[in-house]
């Protein structure tokens, strides 16, 4: 019992920097109809964000939070300026390629800059551990819980409830129309950048605490596995990156503890190609009826 | 139809990113040239030995120790007088750990004249050299190259480092002899050759030896970066001792995730792959706490040899050698007497004259067999506050 109630506590941990990684797939899905490849790398360029500001600029823990978010939202709104608003009206493919070019391109800066030896990411805040009736409740697994769900809370928010959301949603939906309405299609996009990349700087933060060591290739496994999560619950919807995000995380740690460490990844990819098959468009993905 | 193509480019995209990020962690880098020595140019009064070995990488700790261990035997025996008369030159590759990057720098070590290379440092890249060397006179001594077939197919290739089934087994020998414990659990990278050559040969001694393996744990290289199901099932088999036979960089980030979660009394044994631990957990050095390392050299041993060594070494660099740099350090000697006993540097009569020279050196008097292994006493060091203490 005690395994299965600390299993689950990572998993929901997990799960939630898949979550909180997924939303900006998501989002950026859902509005530019782009699989942006180099939202990994955000992640890992966030983390090491976090340790030059704490470890060599000496600034206390909240500068880097809120630093590490400034950056990466500017990062992702410069990334989509340089290299994908060229692409608009070109085909899917060329901005794939593209973005999987940023996402080396990403990878190599830093390993210029930082090298390819790990790097610690700073200890941010003292989460005292605590013992819930025998079970051993990592600090940081439960910040992280509770960040993620106010995040998505908020997030929920903004995207149904205000003019900026609303007006990201009419575009995800119809882009001539929105613009037509007077809706600027270019500055939605950019806001939907900025608002992913700054997801993935908090991810980045909570990845720092949870697993310490930092190196150039950090954001691709789980850039690629909450790829997987937003495909897994309906690439284009919220609500689709939190649910595929948290059953992610949990089904990977889950394989882990009760199957074998070894198939934990085959039974990960496995499950969703099953979805796939079942329902193409992902758990909570809509049908749309494509007029040919 | 279109929801199912969309499908399809999914799960294509995803493969195609997946083989892609995995190719993208070991980015094969240029060499860079690293001349210890004035020159670098080929003197027929001097006999150049090539290193070759990650200098810059994940695993550049092995490498650096490598080829400093190798600086400070070099000075030495320039200093009283070279080898036959002849000054020593010592000339530096990178490979950044990458098996084909090896066999490019040795191709540039064999055109700067090298005639013995001292190398490589991992045993991936010693087995690509060792098979691209097999044509050519020159022999290979490996510091470090410990998997159990990386010298084979070239009989002019040796190692001073232990063995990986040998270590395996010598780890259960060790467990038993000092009583340790009848119960041990393990943990193992399994796409690597070098801990699943440890685990499978420790397994046998342990099954051998009435040793119960009470929890065996896997991870690989792409899984990581999340410990905390290994640590949980680790800390629940309640076994004093875990065995840990991989590399410091993934034990650094294992113990890291462990600290507090296991019992004080429980230790982490490994084998040389730990070594450079303390490096990698700088920021807190009780990480590495508990943490017991088989090897056949110990910085705080009292022989003159292992002293004198130390001593030079922490001049040169400012920190305290560990068995790569001692390896090496042997190496050098080592090439020192085959060259001296063979009277040439032919790789095939430094190669006859390997099996009949004993070598007194500071990780152990070697002698060796004609396939280049070597045995010799292994003890080990438990690391405690970030210092490193001969054990038992």
């Amino acid at each position: 019992m005690v395994h299965f109630i600390q299993t689950l506590l990572s998993g929901l941990s997990l799960g939630s920097i898949y979550a909180l990684i997924a939303l900006g797939y998501t989002m950026v899905y859902g509005i530019a109809k782009m699989l942006n490849f180099a939202h990994g790398d955000v992640i890992m360029i966030g983390a090491y964000a976090g340790i030059v500001i704490v470890a060599q600029l000496g600034m206390p823990p909240v500068a880097a939070i809120v630093l590490s978010v400034v950056i990466c939202a500017l990062l992702g709104m410069l990334i989509e300026y340089l290299a994908y608003k060229p692409l608009r009206q070109a085909p899917p493919l060329s901005v794939l390629i593209t973005a999987i070019g940023v996402s080396y391109f990403l990878q190599n800066i830093a390993l210029l800059i930082f090298g390819s030896q790990q790097k610690a990411y700073p200890t941010l805040f003292e989460v005292p551990d605590f013992t819930v009736g025998g079970v051993v409740v990592d600090g940081g697994t439960v910040l992280t819980l509770c960040t993620s769900a106010i995040i998505m809370v908020v997030l929920t928010f903004f995207i149904n409830k205000t003019k900026l959301g609303k007006a990201m949603r009419a575009v995800s939906e119809d882009k001539a129309a929105s613009a037509l309405m007077g809706i600027s299609v270019n500055r939605a996009i950019t806001l939907t950048f900025a608002i992913g990349s700054a997801l993935a700087a908090f991810a980045s933060i909570f990845y720092g605490i949870t697993y310490v060591y930092i190196k150039p290739t950090t954001g691709a496994m789980p850039g690629i596995k909450a790829f997987t999560a937003a495909v897994f619950g309906g690439i284009g919807s919220i609500p689709g990156a939190m649910l595929g995000g948290i059953l992610l995380g949990m089904i990977e740690q889950f394989s882990k503890t009760y199957i074998s460490t070894l198939w934990a990844d085959a039974i990960v990819f496995g499950v969703l190609v099953l979805v796939l098959v079942v329902k193409p468009t992902g758990l909570l993905g809509r049908k749309i009826s494509e007029k040919v | 139809m279109k929801k199912k193509f969309f499908a399809l480019m999914m799960a294509c995209v995803m493969a195609f990113t997946m083989t892609a990020c995995g190719g993208g962690a070991d980015t094969t880098g240029d060499t860079t040239s690293g001349d210890t020595q004035s020159g670098g140019q080929t003197a027929s009064d001097s006999i150049v030995i090539g290193t070759i070995g990650p200098l810059t990488g994940p695993y550049a700790n092995y490498g650096l120790s490598v080829k400093q261990g190798a600086e400070v035997a070099v000075a030495e025996i320039n200093a009283a007088g070279g080898i036959n008369g002849k000054q020593v030159v010592l000339l530096s590759e990178d490979s950044q750990g990458d098996p084909d990057s090896a066999v490019s720098a040795y191709g540039k070590l064999m055109d700067d004249g090298i005639h013995a290379l001292l190398g490589c440092t991992l045993s991936g890249e010693t087995a690509n050299v060792v098979a691209a060397a097999a044509e050519d006179d020159v022999m290979i001594l490996t510091p470090s190259g410990s998997a159990d077939k990386c010298l084979e197919g070239n009989d002019k290739a040796f190692r001073v480092c232990f063995y990986d089934s040998y270590q395996g087994t010598a780890a259960a020998q060790y467990i038993v002899d000092n009583a340790l414990a009848t119960e041990v659990a393990i943990l193992y990278q399994s796409d690597v050759d070098y801990s699943v050559g440890l685990y499978n040969s420790f397994k046998a001694k342990c099954e051998e030896s009435n040793i119960k393996i009470v929890e065996t744990q896997t991870f690989t290289a792409s899984t990581a970066t999340d410990f905390s199901t290994q640590v949980d099932a680790l800390v629940a088999s309640g076994a004093k001792v875990v065995f840990t036979p991989i590399y410091a960089e993934e034990a650094s980030t294992f113990l890291t995730q462990a600290k507090g979660k296991f019992a004080s009394d429980v230790y982490f044994f490994g084998a040389d792959g730990l070594d450079g631990i303390l490096g990698k957990v700088e920021q807190d050095p009780s990480i590495a706490n508990n943490v017991l390392m088989l090897t056949p050299f110990a910085a705080d041993s009292d022989d003159a040899g292992v002293k004198s060594f130390v001593e030079s070494y922490q001049t040169a660099y400012g920190a305290t050698p560990d068995q790569f740099a001692a390896g090496s350090y042997d190496g050098v000697y080592v090439l020192k007497a085959a060259i001296e006993k063979a009277g040439s540097t032919s790789g095939a009569a430094m190669a006859q004259a390997m099996t009949e020279i004993t070598v007194e050196g500071i990780t152990g008097s070697m002698t060796w067999t004609a396939d280049g292994n070597t045995s010799k006493a292994a003890s080990a060091i438990l690391y405690f506050d970030g210092v490193g203490k001969l054990f038992g």
